[in-house]
């Protein structure tokens, strides 16, 4: 299966996750971080929103590793369709398009409100697939593997309510 | 060491990029189990963070010399209804935090909405934590300077 980007053929899984266990484990050997993207949110948050929960120290004094990283996040992605077939606003959203297919505002909302589950969600379990899943599972931490069960088992029930119940793939 | 994990965050946004973590299709097949991509690619990553992330523990320093620091997430009932929460965001998006950078910069317009989302939505828990936090059993916030038993 291509992908939407480009419909270039991605890459095999195997070299990908030693990608992304290379790129954690420099995170920890060089710079002594924690991989972890969500709490990104918070520093994001931190610069517009003056409550307690933003302005503690634990959030300020990461937003010097966090904010480069995420901007790295970005510029890989836009460096990837560049190199890949070149760069263009994309609307295309897969079986999304085939199967639900609403407009462009709808899409938009649709984003919007799994946005929300994805922010408050990870602010509560405290980590994502990054924290938990890759770096909390690898150091066999009891709270990631929960969280881990957790948001893959909710994710397999959204999906196969959406696309195996209300909308008939 | 701001261009560090610039760098890094380039590589990794790459990787996601070409892997499929980044791709709506991808995320849904995981989850519709039609595809063994994403599946393979977190098990490859812990099975290869693990042990290197052991030998980094045992040799207990940095490239620089310093005492490497792990710091350990607490454990609470958020763990659980979070972790859901974030699932079905994950399923609605087919995208999880990463990704959404990683979308924005492929040019991928609904990602921005996305992220808009993900930030209301911590903006939100972070204005109600304090009275959320004993009902999910949430550490002590550690307002300025920090401390023992902060939240990290």
């Amino acid at each position: 299966m291509p992908l939407i980007l480009n419909n270039v053929t991605p890459i095999h899984w195997a070299i990908a996750g030693a990608g992304i266990a290379l790129v954690t484990l420099a995170l920890l050997f060089i710079a002594n971080r924690r991989l972890g993207i969500s709490t990104g949110f918070e520093d994001v948050c931190s610069f517009v929103l003056p409550i307690g929960y933003f302005t503690r120290d634990a959030v300020r004094l990461a937003r010097g590793w966090r904010m480069p990283f995420i901007v790295g996040l970005a510029v890989g992605g836009f460096l990837s369709a560049v190199l890949g077939g070149g760069w263009a606003p994309i609307w295309n959203l897969g079986i999304f398009d085939q199967v639900i297919g609403f407009g462009h505002a709808g899409k938009l909302a649709w984003m919007f409100v799994g946005g929300l589950f994805i922010g408050f969600g990870t602010r509560l379990a405290d980590g994502c697939t990054s924290g938990h899943g890759i770096f909390g599972l690898s150091n066999f931490e009891l709270p990631s593997l929960i969280s881990t069960i957790s948001f893959l088992a909710a994710g397999i029930v959204t999906t196969q309510f959406i696309y195996r119940v209300v909308f008939h793939l | 060491m701001a261009l560090l994990y610039f760098a890094l965050g380039t590589v990794f946004g790459f990787v996601l990029s070409r892997s499929g973590a980044a791709d709506y299709n991808y995320i849904q097949a995981m989850f519709l189990f039609t595809s063994f991509q994403l599946y393979g690619i977190i098990g490859t990553a812990v099975l290869i963070t693990a042990p290197g992330l052991w030998l980094i523990k045992r040799y207990g320093r940095t490239v620089s010399g310093r005492p490497v620091v792990v710091p350990l997430k607490p454990q609470h009932r958020g763990n659980i209804v979070g972790g859901i929460l974030f699932g079905i965001g994950w399923s609605i998006c087919g995208m999880c935090p990463g990704p959404i950078f990683v979308n924005i910069g492929e040019g991928k317009i609904y990602a921005v909405a996305a992220l808009a989302g993900a930030l209301a939505g911590a903006g939100l828990f972070g204005a109600i934590y304090t009275r959320i936090q004993s009902a999910f059993r949430l550490p002590r916030l550690a307002v300025g300077t920090g401390g023992a038993g902060s939240r990290s």
